[in-house]
């Protein structure tokens, strides 16, 4: 769900890494109908391309205990557009837009690691095979259907008739198969595929996955990266993305910035969308910048990277606000778990303890966020509460006392990207660690390189943005240990294992639940990560009145309203307008 | 002739020292260029023809040779962070804009400081003079990124005059107008940082020239004071300011990232700062081969320019 307001407002959207955002989407927060797999394989109806509805059940299972800050529309549509006058504005074909993001990107290979600031330029240019409605259930989105055999072994996409790629090449059967066999083969994001043994193209529109185990919820995992559909001839190009979205992509400048264009053959233009002609994406890396040239009308909208501006404009009239509050980011801290000191637990619930969750959200989100234990947000139907070390310098200070008596000092480096807001968090929370006697030091690497200097293990610790996928089941290569690049800490935890598998291997809710439940605990026990905050109320797109449909729900192709704006990653830019 | 020769033997010989120090620096730092572009679970024979590719392997000596061969005919090899772009690629998207936006700066620069320079020399203790001197100082004190951000927020969002950031930049051949405009703001900016040491120089050594006998010899036949402040006074009290205008010429290929980064450009600063932080040590090494011939080449016009503002260089007086 989405909250506008006509007042100027700010919100960290920096997303983490190359999978989170493809993985990302809502936390269920307000859909509590949002359950894909069935409840039981008995229930499942492999020839239906939707999944089973157990929407009562999940209702009563979602409600959460407070409502998280900032997620009731009342609080901030009081004087703003709101969905309702949306609906009574006529949308306007024409027009082109400046939109400031605050990653730069760093290309547009699908099988390898993706940089925040692409992956915006990214959801301009590409539908995937699945969408997510307003509830966050998958939906056949590019694909025209899923169809899962009885035990969820094998999955067969059927895809829409006489889809093109931006180059005229037709999306058929044989060019998913070719993307997702790209995607499964590359080394970097491959794990996210493992599972999947074979990749076959069954006719001209179908494709059949036969998987090594049951996996219900599949379709989740194609909503992000590996189901961005490109040109058979482009796949593993990093300099440009040959797509299947409304527009394609006319230049991209690293360092600059990109420019769309309306793509004349959409396979939606009978709808008439898009609706814009073109979409300049601005990298400002300076807030202030930003700001000003917001304010000069030089930039139409832009990603805002912090809480700054839903403080600073609460009264401005003249400006919308689209707040993310579904699928939000986390802030973290990962800890490799390999390398001293953090292969230590002590050291690592060391850190947990010290650190006080509540004192960043007062001091740098404004009080909007809601303090972390964990991946899942405690308004997800899927979270439990676990162990995690709460704030209690006494017990950092007899862990730190107690390892360094047998050890030595504790040092770290905090690997971190050159964004000053986040780097102010980083330092307050150094300054916590420095206290009972742990010393860190700040190792700025280089913008959109999170992603690979994670993956190539060359950290201690590592300040994150990630997770907050609609389902679960999306954060299981980021956790799971057998082997994955993308198991960012390296921790090996059979309880995380088997948690995560039961979640995704069972098709009863009841089951899937329990097996999450045993994931939470495990990582609340063995404190793999530093968990700051759910982002969830501070994650917004600033835009002028003016602007309209980028943060409200899009339509699916089957004529239900998709999640918007969730993480970034489904901006509704086939609907995005602007009054001429 | 000779000193022409001598002269342009030393400055390739300068040219090899500072890009022979900056790859060895390169090849010191720590990490694999050749690993890190391969990724992951690349094969040694994989890696190994990256390393190829690159043209990272052998010695250092014949990396530089082969490196330096490649870069006569501007292959500076390909850039290992933003695959599909070569280094040269990265610089031909960014040299242009910066090197408009340090011409248009330096025009304006000494557009402002040598008229004002020559006024307050005339009557140094007087308004102008005391106005000019007052307004460099504080221009002196006042680090680009606030005058920028003040710029900005003054013609940009107040008065709307000029855009506040730098976005589809035409040519300057294809649209003029457009282009002058949005370069307007980031090169006054930098232009207010320059003029005030301009003017300060200019204007200390225009009052040390007037005390010469011969511009004494020149009021007393009575010349104007407007012919004698500019076809005698001026020539000869403009080699410090012509060194300075060089030297910052050179500089603001590479060092104006401040200004690139208030007003959005992506220009040489901004590729010079996000290269080292990335790493793309080709990247980097291009740049400062760049760099390099730029400042050598300045310092060669500026030796130049001293023969023709002072005729007793040129014949070996001094």
């Amino acid at each position: 769900m989405l909250v506008s307001t006509r007042r100027h407002t700010l919100a960290i959207l920096v997303s983490g890494a190359l999978l989170a955002a493809a993985c990302s989407g809502s936390d269920s927060a307000d859909s509590p109908n949002a359950t894909e797999a069935p409840a039981t394989a008995a229930e499942a109806d492999p020839d239906s391309s939707e999944p089973a509805d157990t929407s009562d059940t999940a209702a009563q299972s979602t409600e959460p205990d407070e409502p998280a800050p900032l997620e009731d529309a009342d609080q901030l549509t009081s004087e703003g557009e709101g969905n309702a006058d949306l609906a009574s504005l006529e949308p306007v074909a024409g027009g082109e837009i400046t939109f400031g993001l605050t990653n730069d990107g760093t290309g547009f290979d699908t099988t390898g690691a993706i940089a925040p600031g692409s992956i915006r330029v990214i959801t301009a240019l590409n539908d995937s095979l699945v969408g997510l409605d307003a509830n966050a259930n998958w939906q056949p989105n590019l694909a025209e259907s899923l169809t899962p055999n009885d035990d969820f072994t094998s999955w067969t996409i059927t895809m829409r008739q006489g889809l093109l790629f931006h180059d005229g090449e037709p999306v058929d059967g044989e060019a998913v198969r070719a993307n997702l066999q790209a995607f499964k083969d590359s080394p970097i994001v491959g794990f996210a595929m493992a599972q999947i043994t074979t990749i076959t193209a069954v006719d001209e529109l179908s494709v059949r996955l036969d998987l090594s185990a049951p996996w219900a919820s599949l379709p989740y995992g194609l909503v992000g990266q590996p189901g961005w559909m490109v040109s058979p001839s482009t796949i593993g190009t990093n300099e440009t993305f040959t797509g299947t979205g409304p527009f394609m992509l006319e230049s991209w400048t690293p360092g600059d910035g990109a420019r769309v264009v309306r793509n004349p053959n959409y396979w939606r233009a009978d709808e008439g969308l898009p609706y814009l002609d073109a979409i300049n994406f601005k990298f400002l890396v300076d807030l202030t910048v930003k700001r000003q040239a917001f304010e000069a009308g030089d930039v139409q909208g832009y990603i805002s990277p912090g809480d700054e501006d839903i403080v600073d404009f609460l009264e401005d009239d003249e400006t919308d606000v689209w707040i993310g509050t579904a699928g939000a980011n986390e802030y973290l801290w990962l800890l490799n778990t390999t390398a001293p000191p953090f292969d230590d637990l002590r050291v690592r619930q060391a850190m947990a303890h010290a650190i006080d969750k509540q004192f960043i959200i007062d001091t740098f989100r404004s009080g909007l966020t809601i303090p972390a234990n964990g991946p899942l947000n405690p308004s997800d139907r899927w979270y439990t509460e676990n162990n995690y070390p709460q704030f209690d310098p006494a017990a950092a200070q007899a862990l730190v006392d107690e390892y360094e008596a047998e050890v030595g000092p504790i040092e770290f480096e905090l690997s971190i990207e050159p964004n000053a807001s986040v780097i102010e968090v980083a330092e307050v929370m150094m300054s916590f660690l420095t206290d009972v006697g742990i010393d860190g030091k700040i190792k700025e690497i280089g913008q959109g390189q999170s992603a690979l200097t994670a993956i190539q293990d060359d950290f201690q610790a590592f300040s994150w943005f990630q997770f907050g996928s609609p389902d679960p089941d999306g954060e299981y290569p980021f956790f799971h240990s057998s082997g994955g690049f993308l198991n960012w800490t390296n921790l090996v935890s059979a309880d995380i294992d088997a948690g995560l598998d039961a979640g995704r291997q069972n098709i009863d809710e009841a089951a899937r639940k329990a097996g999450y439940a045993q994931f939470l605990q495990a990582l609340g026990d063995e404190v793999p990560m530093i968990w700051v905050d759910h982002l969830n109320g501070v994650e917004a797109v600033v835009t002028l009145p003016e602007l309209h449909g980028i943060g409200t729900p899009g339509l699916l192709p089957d004529g239900s309203a998709s999640l918007a704006m969730t993480n970034g990653n489904f901006f509704a830019w086939p609907g995005v307008w602007i009054e001429q | 002739m000779l000193i022409f020769v001598q002269r342009l033997g030393r400055l390739v010989f300068v040219f090899f020292v500072v890009t022979f120090v900056t790859f060895f620096l390169l090849d010191q730092a720590p990490g694999d260029p050749a690993e890190r572009f391969a990724g992951l679970n690349a094969t040694p024979e994989v890696v190994e023809g990256i390393r190829a590719n690159l043209g990272l392997n052998g010695s250092l000596l014949e990396r530089y040779t082969r490196w330096l061969g490649n870069a006569v005919r501007f292959d500076f090899g390909d850039s290992i962070v933003t695959r599909g772009f070569s280094s040269w690629d990265l610089i031909r998207e960014s040299l242009p804009k910066t090197l408009e936006l340090m011409v248009l700066a330096e025009i304006m620069a000494i557009g402002m400081a040598v008229p004002l320079a020559l006024a307050s020399a005339r009557r140094p203790g007087g308004f102008i003079d005391k106005a000019a001197s007052s307004t460099a100082f504080g221009l002196l004190a006042l680090p680009a990124f606030v005058l920028g951000i003040y710029m900005s927020f003054v013609f940009g969002v107040k008065l709307g005059w000029f855009p506040t950031i730098v976005d589809n930049l035409p040519g300057l051949n294809d649209d003029p107008l457009n282009n002058l405009r949005q370069m307007f703001l980031p090169s006054l900016t930098l232009a207010l940082n320059l003029v005030a040491v301009y003017l300060r120089l200019l204007r200390s050594d225009l009052i040390e020239t007037l005390q010469e006998d011969y511009v004494m010899l020149a009021q007393a036949r009575g010349l104007s004071e407007r012919r004698i402040m500019w076809r005698h006074v001026l020539r000869p009290s403009s080699l410090n300011f012509t060194t300075a205008v060089g030297l910052n010429i050179a500089g603001l290929i590479g060092g104006a990232f401040i200004i690139e980064v208030l007003f959005a450009i992506n220009g040489m600063g901004r590729l010079v700062i996000q290269s080292v932080i990335l790493e793309d040590f080709n990247v980097v090494a291009a740049v400062v081969a760049i760099l390099t011939v730029a400042y050598v080449m300045m310092n060669f016009l500026v030796d130049v320019l001293y023969s023709i503002l002072d005729p007793r260089i040129r014949h070996g007086a001094r």
